[in-house]
């Protein structure tokens, strides 16, 4: 760790936050993220082409509208945030030096100081204040606007610190802070032609749909980092030419590759596939405000029908984790290990749907490309249906617009959900009677009180009985059917080193640019 | 002048003939003719009677690899997902065939009728007609399948109807072109002179003589309305699972490339050899009544 | 001569009147696209206040009409908007990709004009004979394959087992004619896969049917060569199915070429012109709409003048 500074011990969340009940008051230490592969000595220089899955002219270089994996990675090398995430998917501190909260409402935070942007200027609070105030301006089209709704105020309070007053208490407001949606811009940037952030690389080109192409920034705040001088990122939305581009040598980093191709990958010399199991799922949507999906029979019926093993076989190819109806992977802390895995059952889902009356309709089941692997994973569901006389008619619809105007709006659709860094997160975006994006409309006062009571839990063990109950409650209830965890898969070349995995998406969690070298 | 009323008559000795002179017929076209028509008429059979043979459905996994090769079990190896090869292309045939066909009939017949109205017709209703045309061809044929399927959905009815759309203009444009030159041939002048209706010429005079290259056309279509369907298919639009078009199946197996998978191989085999056949079959036909009619 | 310039003019008068109807016809059918440019902007984060806020920024709130004829409006003013995605403006985005597909479309029109001429020429003057055969299945043989299946075979083999060319289509600055013509090589002769059947084809059909007339049956008999019968007698005759069939093949290399560019990363127009239907960006796709009708209202002209040049009937008509 050569940032310059006495490496600290980095201070877990759950770590401060026992400290803050038992003092009051936390102080999370300055520390820099743990090199996950740190075995060799990092080179400095050279230069790499990185293919994300998608680029069009929509592509942008503001942080607060980025909505693809692609913008993600773009903005991760250009800005920092106040935070970033570890391969635990644990926030540390980045541009922040400390983050303290006595009541988790109102938080103060105190940056590091000597950190410039592209252009020279150094960090200031105004930057950040105005980083996370513009997400509730609705011209700013912020992807982030809900989440932003929780900053009742941010305000700078001296040079180089600012309070951030919640509109409740959230613990999880550092780990908030590391979404690339939060990076930190320049005070009052409204054009983003060209990026002035205060990131690993300084951009040198950007069109959108074609290219991005970012230079080494020799004053970056973790000094010794980065280590290329140059990073292309393009799009390759195909992914047999995203693989072939790589094993080409056109590229030297891919992401998500097909479970497929890892047998043709792995067959030649001189690359390497990193396999990152996740928290990605995509799910069985049964909207509990529509007929025939919210009777609890079907629900059920339906989820009994998901030959788990098949899909993670056939549709994965091994390449993903049995999910048991809920949204915590088995990688999460609070994941409920008691609660077996409910089993592909055609006689009881029969059973069920027969109780029901509903076993000789026809139901149309949307999917799309838009949310991963929903086709296939349709298909299957499709053909255990037929064998117990259910029709299930997949109607596969074109990506664009698939999000605005099929997702949630069927009786039956699908939905895909990104890795998200806390049990909070996901429960309290998806699955909160009033969430937006709680995809069943799945109304439980008894999930929503565990949720609240949880975020003001101090107790581990209390807290994790608790959010063991949601899944129980999600699993036996809620209106969405989850096989599988889906695994995140990249590729890159062998002298590529450096590379690891965290668990929040491809390319490293996004991230990777200031982690790489090349080994030549 | 014989030579141009031909066709019609060998037509009419065809059909009003029986079994002998259609023997006659297959006798007289060439080697390549008949092995086209031999492979029209293998892809007809499967088109009608492939799902009856298939071994099993085509949504169901029976395999436990991917992208196995030729075995007793799975006869054409299994694809991307596991699922039985044979048993989805015979499933798959009837939508590429029935919908490639019924779309380039469409098409060339739509636009040679316009196309005939555009020639004998006067100059504004030919500008008009012609302009319109233009309009439509400029649109690029995938954009445009795109922005339909994102409207309407995809079913069927509206990928036939696309493809018909977008084949129409190119039919109309060589069937027009094509007119308008014969229409300076002296024997249509020569039936102007005569005072021959507008609805004559064209019938008796014209659209003999554009059989033969509107038949190549034709056949051309057929070629480009299959790849137009397996090209949308790349674009992740086409008929609905289970089921898919023969390009979708080359599509959704591309993966198996790298391996050399016969889930691959075999439909991309399917659509070459009914596009060459088709086409072989035509342009041996065209020949064959030449030669029938010169005898 | 005279009959040619009348002709321009005229097509200059209808190509506004083509223009207008191709610019009207994209408007209503993209008008029945689900969602629009401050829905797919937003995506999954589209909150009822957000999209409101947005669609008044981007003038998406006033109706159909009027924000028709606003652009319409604009572009007479020679200013065609701008791109409602990323907020540049159209004239740049489209500046940025024109002149790269416009390279594409050219390299594979000096490939594929000559190569599907020669063979539809020869195999015309051997009529029935064994080389007309061959090129006639190779031909059928080359369009009979999907144009994705070729290119990605083409890059499996050519850039990743033999490494012999780039499996995308990067040129460096500063490029050597050797790195350049590699780098356009593959696709190039994908698209050659695609368009030289029809044009092939189509000038043999042509060809045929003037070499059976009369009036070339007169000309051998008379005692010219052959191969001068076709060139100076049956080729002028032919000439209008021929350019019109090019016209057509010529039209694809623009609009058509989306999967080419998509499987070797191209930045050409055409996945510009999809980039725009999926993020409902009308400005950008009425323009990308605009530029494939020009091209192709200019191709037309061009076969045209070549028919009635070519056709001494037509040419004193």
């Amino acid at each position: 760790m050569s940032n310059g500074r006495p490496a600290t011990v980095a201070v877990s969340r759950r770590d401060a936050l026992g400290t803050m009940v038992g003092a009051g008051f936390v102080a999370m230490a300055g520390g820099a993220i743990a090199q996950p592969v740190a075995a060799e000595t990092p080179k400095r220089g050279g230069r790499i082409r990185v293919a994300g899955m998608s680029s069009s002219t929509a592509d942008t270089l503001d942080p607060a509208r980025g909505s693809l994996s692609t913008d993600y990675t773009r903005h991760y090398m250009l800005y920092s945030g106040l935070t970033q995430y570890d391969e635990h998917l644990k926030p540390q501190l980045a541009l922040a030096e400390s983050i303290e909260t006595r009541d988790r409402v109102l938080w103060t935070i105190k940056l590091r100081k000597d950190v410039s942007f592209h252009d020279g200027s150094s960090l200031t609070a105004s930057d950040v204040v105005y980083s996370l105030m513009r997400h509730k301006i609705p011209a700013m089209a912020s992807k982030a606007a809900t989440i932003a709704t929780q900053f009742q105020e941010a305000k700078a309070v001296g040079p180089l610190e600012v309070q951030i007053q919640l509109i409740g208490p959230n613990a999880d407001l550092p780990s908030i802070l590391a979404a690339s949606h939060f990076l930190v811009v320049k005070d009052g940037t409204v054009d983003f032609q060209t990026a002035n952030g205060t990131g690993p690389y300084i951009c040198k080109d950007f069109k959108p749909g074609v290219r991005t192409v970012a230079t080494r920034n020799a004053n970056y705040w973790k000094s010794g980092r980065p280590y290329l001088d140059e990073i292309e990122l393009i799009g390759i939305p195909d992914e047999v030419s995203r693989v072939n581009a790589l094993l080409s040598g056109d590229v030297q980093l891919i992401i998500a590759i097909n479970p497929r191709s890892i047998r043709r990958i792995r067959s030649i010399q001189g690359f390497v596939v990193q396999e990152t199991p996740s928290g990605l799922y995509t799910n069985l949507i049964m909207r509990q405000d529509a007929e025939p999906t919210s009777d609890p029979n079907f629900v059920l019926a339906m989820k009994h029908l998901f030959d788990r093993d098949l899909i993670q076989k056939a549709v994965f190819r091994g390449f993903a984790t049995i999910a048991n109806d809920h949204p915590i992977p088995p990688s999460n802390p609070y994941y409920l290990q008691d609660l077996p895995v409910r089993t592909y059952d055609p006689d009881r889902a029969k059973f069920l749907l027969q109780k029901a009356g509903l076993l000789n309709v026809r139901l149309p089941m949307y999917a799309s490309p838009a949310a991963e692997e929903s086709v296939d994973i349709g298909s299957v569901l499709q053909e255990a249906a037929a064998n117990i006389g259910l029709t299930l008619a997949v109607n596969r619809v074109p990506a664009d617009g698939y999000w605005s105007n099929h997702w949630m709006k069927h009786p039956l659709s699908f939905g895909n959900t990104n890795p998200r860094p806390t049990a909070d997160l996901i429960f309290g975006q998806f699955y909160k009677s009033d969430a937006p994006w709680n995809e069943s409309g799945w109304k439980n006062a008894q999930f929503d009180q565990l949720l609240l009571a949880a975020r003001g839990e101090a107790d581990e063990v209390k807290r994790k009985q608790m959010y063991g109950d949601m899944q129980l409650l999600v699993h036996e209830y809620c209106g969405v059917g989850l096989p599988v965890f889906i695994s995140l898969m990249d590729a890159h070349d062998q002298r590529l080193k450096g590379y690891g995995s965290i668990p929040l998406g491809g390319l490293m969690g996004y991230m990777f640019a200031e982690h790489v070298w090349l080994d030549s | 002048m014989t030579q141009a009323a031909a066709p019609i008559a060998t037509d009419k000795a065809v059909a009003t003939s029986g079994l002998r002179r259609a023997g006659q017929f297959l006798m007289a076209l060439p080697l390549s003719g008949m092995i086209g028509l031999g492979i029209v008429v293998f892809w007809l059979l499967t088109a009608v009677f492939g799902p009856m043979l298939a071994p099993y459905a085509p949504g169901a996994i029976v395999a436990s690899d991917v992208f196995d090769p030729f075995s007793a079990r799975n006869l054409l190896g299994s694809d991307y997902l596991g699922r039985d090869v044979l048993s989805r292309l015979l499933h798959g045939a009837r939508y590429t065939v029935g919908l490639a066909f019924a779309a380039a009939l469409l098409a060339s017949i739509t636009g040679t009728g316009l196309a005939l109205t555009a020639a004998v017709s006067g100059r504004w209703i030919d500008e008009v007609m012609s302009r319109m045309m233009d309009a439509l061809i400029s649109i690029p044929s995938k954009i445009f399948a795109l922005v339909m399927v994102a409207a309407f959905g995809s079913s069927v009815p509206l990928l036939l109807l696309i493809a018909a759309i977008t084949y129409v203009p190119g039919a109309y444009r060589i069937a027009r072109s094509l007119a308008v030159n014969l229409n300076q041939m002296e024997y249509v002048q020569v039936a102007v002179a005569r005072g021959e209706g507008r609805v004559y010429i064209s019938c008796a005079e014209v659209l003999p003589n554009m059989i033969h290259p509107m038949l190549t056309d034709f056949g051309m279509r057929f070629v480009f309305a299959v790849l137009l369907l397996s090209g949308m298919s790349f674009l992740g639009l086409g008929v609905q699972p289970p089921d898919a078009d023969l390009g979708s199946l080359v599509r959704e197996n591309i993966s198996g490339l790298g391996e050399g998978a016969p889930a691959l191989i075999m439909p991309a085999i399917a659509i070459a050899t009914l596009t060459v056949g088709v086409n072989l079959f035509i342009d041996s036909l065209s020949r064959s009544r030449r030669t029938m009619g010169e005898v | 001569m005279k009959t040619t310039l009348v002709l321009i003019a005229r097509r200059l008068g209808t190509a506004v009147v083509t223009l207008l109807l191709v610019s009207v016809v994209v408007f209503t059918i993209s008008s029945l696209l689900p969602g629009d440019a401050a829905e797919e902007t937003l995506g999954r984060n589209a909150t009822p206040e957000a999209v409101a806020a947005l669609r008044t920024k981007l003038g998406l709130d006033q109706p159909a009409h009027l924000r028709y004829l606003h652009w319409l409006g604009g572009l007479l003013s020679g200013n065609p908007g701008q791109s409602m995605a990323n907020n540049l403006p159209v004239k740049d985005v489209i500046a940025s990709r024109l002149p790269k597909s416009l390279l594409l479309a050219g390299l594979t029109t000096i490939v594929s004009v000559p190569l599907a001429l020669l063979i539809g020429i020869l195999s015309a003057m051997y009529r029935g004979s064994m080389l007309d055969r061959v090129l006639s299945l190779v031909t059928l043989s080359m369009v009979a394959v999907p144009e994705f299946l070729v290119a990605t075979v083409a890059v499996l083999v050519f850039a990743v087992n033999l490494r012999w060319l780039p499996a995308l289509t990067i040129v460096p600055e500063n490029a050597t004619l050797g790195e350049f013509l590699s780098a356009y090589a593959m696709p190039v002769m994908t698209l050659c896969f695609v368009i030289v059947a029809q044009m092939a084809r189509m000038t043999r059909a042509a060809m045929i049917d003037q070499i059976g007339q009369p009036y070339v049956e007169m000309a051998i008999l008379k005692g010219v060569r052959p191969a001068r019968a076709v060139l100076t007698h049956v080729l002028p005759n032919a000439v209008g199915p021929i350019v019109n069939a090019v016209a057509l093949s010529l039209s694809y290399l623009l609009g058509g070429a989306i999967i080419v560019e998509t499987i070797f990363n191209y930045p050409g127009i055409a996945s510009l012109m999809v980039d725009a239907v999926t993020s409902r960006d009308m400005p950008l796709l009425q323009a990308c709409a605009m530029i494939f009708c020009l091209a192709y209202l200019l191709l037309v002209l061009v076969a045209d003048i070549c028919a009635i040049l070519g056709n001494p009937r037509l040419r004193n008509q």
